[in-house]
């Protein structure tokens, strides 16, 4: 990597003084603590203000209490079932997608488009994604017209709706299956080729290759991302928004209408409800950071 | 122009530029007695400001469009039109959050439903002006300060997708036929969306209910919903055209426009029919906000949509503009768009009070929409 | 005997080592290949789908591509464009211009606080968009306790937008600048290049940045999706930006947002092809090299 010996430089500060070193070397990550607080401590600050205020600007913490009213349990639930849904699935199809162009001996042109078309997608999601869904499996979408042309199957008649949480969940991967695609990437590069070889040398069958090496290799990283795409179906709400109308109670769209809508809003319940939001994430978070951890050791 | 009607046309023009000048930071709601500045200072205060923040003016609602370009031809003021997708509720949150930066996300002007009104005043986020036609609106839908004044008004009608409804619905009853399995959609969230809201008032109407108890609305679409009936999907102009909410309930001029589109876009036919029992009708209101950046052009900006020509630019997009009477008997009204106005004679108006129940009703989380009605049930057969 | 998962694989890693490659049956292989293929297959469909349903809508009109024409006719549709992409790039540089340093930094001088870090660049998930836009309104809307009014011009408001799009793209940005990293020994090249004389400014540059350039080019592909697709900051803050334009256009027109989302689907996409390709073609790493 370098052509050039390195020497032990004194050319530094000695290592003697711990004290005065350190608070220089603080000052360097200066420009980013400041960014951080001028454009991200500024609305959590606001957030957790907000919350314990109500309408009136009098302080409160009737916000709080009211989050246990039943159609705001019943939207925290809901929003949780189908962000585990989406995250489960995603992950799942996700790293099966993602495994297949890189490793599964597939041809090496497939990786590239893949990935910048997952990048695209990634981000596919609100009006556009929700207008794309309705045109392929609205009552008149391209798809429930094949499907009733071709095989006589009228899939609204036997039960199915788009416009139900888990037509929501389908249209959810959409962004889901992506994300996972190009997070997971590396970690699978990182799996290398002269493991699998060298585990079939040993004699191992494909399922052992998988139970004994693979995946416990891959697990942090797995679930790592799998709470990342958690949070990421967790907060979004455009597209359920578009699609269901409000319809299927998701947080994010209830914060929406208590911050920003009309008909007696409360804009302290809102705070409070995304003070909710944060506690779950956070969570989350945390279990993601601390499954990061345990990947990093595989990646060297 | 003598010299001196000069010299003060220059004095009160630099007026309003220093009055323009000086940064909106802190202002506080303009004196409820400006004295009413003429015509020509008006147009030149306003021209010095050059600019003017509207917002949640779709350009074919009551064709904004042609109210929007006949201003800045007029006048030669810049229209920025922020989000146009924004509900009554968004605009007033928009004078709210902007109210000391005067930037280009500030409105000057607000087109809100009526119930809006009296809200506004008391948050002190209006400031008076009476346009110079100020008489011929009607008293029954303006402020008596003047902080707002009625604009225009419509009744709510049937919009369906011919293509995919054979028989399209006449009155409330018929939306529970079950031919109409998946089809009937609401065109907003009951939650926030007035249109949605005011549908649910009229369906109480017409099952029973009074204007000042509006369940029964609830009720009847529980009963859309148990039939199979109710789609869950917002409905708008595309979604109509496009068929998956083939049947809705809108503001007529709203279904008109989309009519027009329709047609012009694909040939498609989208049948508009006000319910057989009785037209129900709502108002919207015009106010200038107290912490408009652009005061003078707001004020312009009323005025042109009072005069003739700003109310027969709304008149051109099916809406029935507040001088309609005054302009009826002076023959101002234009004949090509009059001849295409959808009949209202005889429409309901529920008064503020009525709307304001409605609101508290239908959000309500035991006694409302969420409560009463809620999800559509997950396993709803439709007909393709 | 149960070994350990871990136990198991460090055994298989040996071996690996120790060994080198080996010659597996290749019928076996052949019939796995056939299962990823279906697994590729599927999951093709199921994105290609909703796109080529959406061309379809986007062709319905009397004449088929008057949707197109009409989109490339709206003035308002190339200034979102332009404007969304230039708040792209804006947001790529600055985020850069913060990300690499303070990464590059924490690394190598203050590995204590490499957690707090990531907790910061963690937290934009957890705050939502609308509250996001809310809370800078307030504070930089000329109100108290700043007085700033930075939203009261459109350049202001431009700049808070880059602001908040940087936020958004914190945790993309920094997870990759960190891998990137990971895999270079900065220690040993700072060292190198500040034996050869080289300042801070030089060492980040032309050494450090050359080094994770795939990495800094794998952040800034999703900043410039999310950026592009970007709805409700953009809203609120009253920015000409794409998503906006998109948003209403969905709401009033039935064939054209078909149209506008291929274009800028289209558009997007290539644009990250570019991206890649460039990151591509300048592969390799970066050496210090003392010249005498």
């Amino acid at each position: 990597m370098t052509s050039v010996a390195t020497t032990a430089t004194t050319q530094d500060a000695p290592r003697a003084r711990p004290g005065s070193r350190r608070s220089w070397a603080w000052l360097g990550l200066v420009p980013f603590l400041l960014f951080a607080l001028l454009f991200l401590a500024a609305p959590v600050l606001l957030l957790v203000a907000g919350s314990i205020h109500d309408n009136a600007g009098s302080l409160t913490l009737q916000n709080y209490q009211d989050l246990a009213r039943p159609d705001i349990v019943l939207a925290f639930r809901t929003t949780i079932e189908i962000s585990l849904v989406t995250a489960v699935v995603g992950t799942l199809f996700g790293f099966l997608m993602a495994y297949a162009v890189i490793l599964a001996g597939l041809p090496g042109w497939l990786r590239a488009p893949l990935v910048t078309f997952a990048g695209v997608a990634s981000n596919f999601a609100g009006v556009p994604l929700a207008l794309a869904f309705i045109f392929t499996l609205g009552q008149l979408g391209l798809v429930t017209l094949w499907l009733k042309n071709t095989f006589g199957l009228h899939l609204y008649q036997e039960g199915f709706s788009l416009f139900t949480q888990t037509g929501l969940e389908l249209v959810y991967l959409y962004f889901q299956l992506p994300l996972m695609i190009l997070i997971i990437a590396p970690a699978i590069d990182g799996l290398k080729k002269e493991w699998r070889e060298a585990a079939e040398n040993l004699g191992a069958t494909s399922r052992q290759y998988w139970r004994h090496v693979a995946l416990p290799i891959l697990m942090p990283s797995l679930m790592g991302t799998a709470i990342l795409l958690f949070g990421n179906a967790f907060g979004a709400q455009a597209t359920a928004y578009q699609l269901t109308g409000g319809t299927i109670p998701i947080v994010a769209v209830k914060i929406g209408a208590q911050i920003s809508g009309d008909v007696l809003h409360n804009v302290g319940l809102g705070y409070a409800m995304a003070m909710g939001m944060v506690v779950i994430m956070s969570v989350a978070i945390g279990g993601y950071l601390l499954l990061q951890r345990k990947a990093e050791r595989w990646m060297r | 122009m003598g010299h001196t009607q000069r010299a003060s046309l220059v004095l009160l023009s630099a007026a309003a530029v220093f009055a323009g000048a000086v940064p909106a930071v802190a202002q506080s709601p303009a004196a409820s007695t400006a004295p009413a500045m003429s015509m020509d200072a008006l147009v030149a205060a306003a021209k010095t400001e050059g600019a003017l923040n509207v917002i949640a003016l779709p350009r074919d609602w009551c064709n904004y469009a042609a109210a929007i370009d006949g201003f800045k031809a007029k006048y030669g003021l810049t229209v920025n039109e922020i989000n146009p997708n924004a509900g009554s509720g968004d605009e007033v949150q928009a004078i709210i959050a902007n109210k000391d930066s005067g930037g280009p996300a500030a409105p000057d002007v607000v087109d809100v439903g009526l119930s809006f009104g009296p809200d506004m005043v008391a948050q002190g986020l209006l400031q008076p002006y009476k346009v110079s036609t100020w008489d011929q609106i009607p008293d029954s839908v303006k402020d008596a300060d003047g902080n707002w004044y009625g604009d225009y008004y419509g009744v709510l009608a049937f919009e369906t997708n011919t293509a995919v409804v054979a028989n399209p619905p006449k009155d409330w009853s018929d939306l529970l036929k079950p031919e109409y399995k998946g089809q009937v959609a609401l065109a907003g969230d009951p939650n926030v969306a007035n249109q949605a809201i005011q549908t649910i008032i009229a369906s109480a109407l017409a099952n029973g209910g009074t204007l000042d108890d509006v369940s029964a609305g609830l009720t009847f679409w529980k009963q859309i919903v148990d039939a199979g009936n109710f789609v869950p999907v917002i409905a708008t102009s595309p979604t109509v055209a496009h068929g998956d909410t083939p049947i809705t309930i809108r503001w007529d001029y709203n279904a008109l426009a989309n009519k027009d589109q329709a047609a012009a876009d694909s040939g498609l036919v989208i049948d508009v029919a006000v319910p057989a029992s009785g037209p129900f009708g709502g108002v919207y209101i015009q106010g200038i906000s107290a912490y408009a950046p652009h005061p003078n052009a707001a004020k312009l900006w009323e005025e042109y949509l009072y005069s003739d020509e700003g109310q027969n630019a709304w008149l051109s997009g099916y809406c029935y503009p507040a001088r309609f009477d005054a302009m009826k008997a002076a023959g101002t009204l234009d004949a090509t768009s009059l001849a295409k106005l959808p009949d209202a004679t005889g429409a309901i108006f529920p008064t503020l009070d009525q709307l304001n129940a409605a609101k508290a009703l239908i959000a309500d989380p035991a006694k409302g929409w969420n409560a009463v009605v809620g999800a559509p049930p997950a396993a709803a057969s439709t007909a393709p | 005997m149960s070994q350990s998962p871990t136990t198991i694989a460090s055994t298989v890693a040996a071996q690996a080592v120790a060994t080198g490659s080996g010659k597996p049956g290749s019928h076996r292989r052949r019939r796995d290949r056939l299962v990823w293929w279906v697994v590729l297959i599927i999951g093709v469909t199921y994105f290609v789908l909703p796109l080529f349903a959406t061309f379809q809508v986007s062709l319905g009109m009397t004449v088929p591509f008057k949707a197109y024409t009409n989109t490339f006719n709206d003035p308002k549709f190339w200034y979102s464009l332009l404007y969304s992409a230039v708040c792209a790039i804006g947001t790529i540089l600055f985020s850069i211009a913060l990300i690499v340093p303070t990464a590059y930094w924490a690394r190598l001088k203050v590995p204590r606080a490499r957690p707090a870090i990531e907790f910061i660049t963690l937290l934009p998930f957890v705050v939502p968009p609308v509250v996001l836009v809310f809370g800078l309104i307030q504070v930089y809307g000329g109100g108290p306790p700043l007085g700033l009014p930075i939203t009261s011009t459109d350049l202001g408001s431009t700049f808070l937008l880059i602001a908040a799009y940087v936020v958004l793209s914190l945790p993309y940005m920094y997870r990759s600048v960190d891998n990137g990293l990971r895999a270079v020994d900065i220690q040993s090249l700072t060292e190198a290049a500040q034996s050869l004389g080289a300042g801070w400014p030089t060492i980040i540059f032309r050494v450090i940045l050359p080094n994770v350039r795939l990495s800094v080019l794998s952040g800034a592909f999703l900043t410039f999706a999310i950026v592009m697709g970007e709805y409700t900051i953009a809203n609120f803050l009253a920015r000409p930006a794409f998503g906006p334009y998109l948003s209403f256009l969905g709401r009033t027109k039935t064939f054209e947002p078909a149209a506008v989302t291929l274009i800028s689907f289209g558009l997007t996409w290539l644009a990250m092809a570019m991206i890649a390709l460039i990151g591509r073609k300048s592969r390799g790493r970066v050496t210090v090299v003392a010249v005498k």
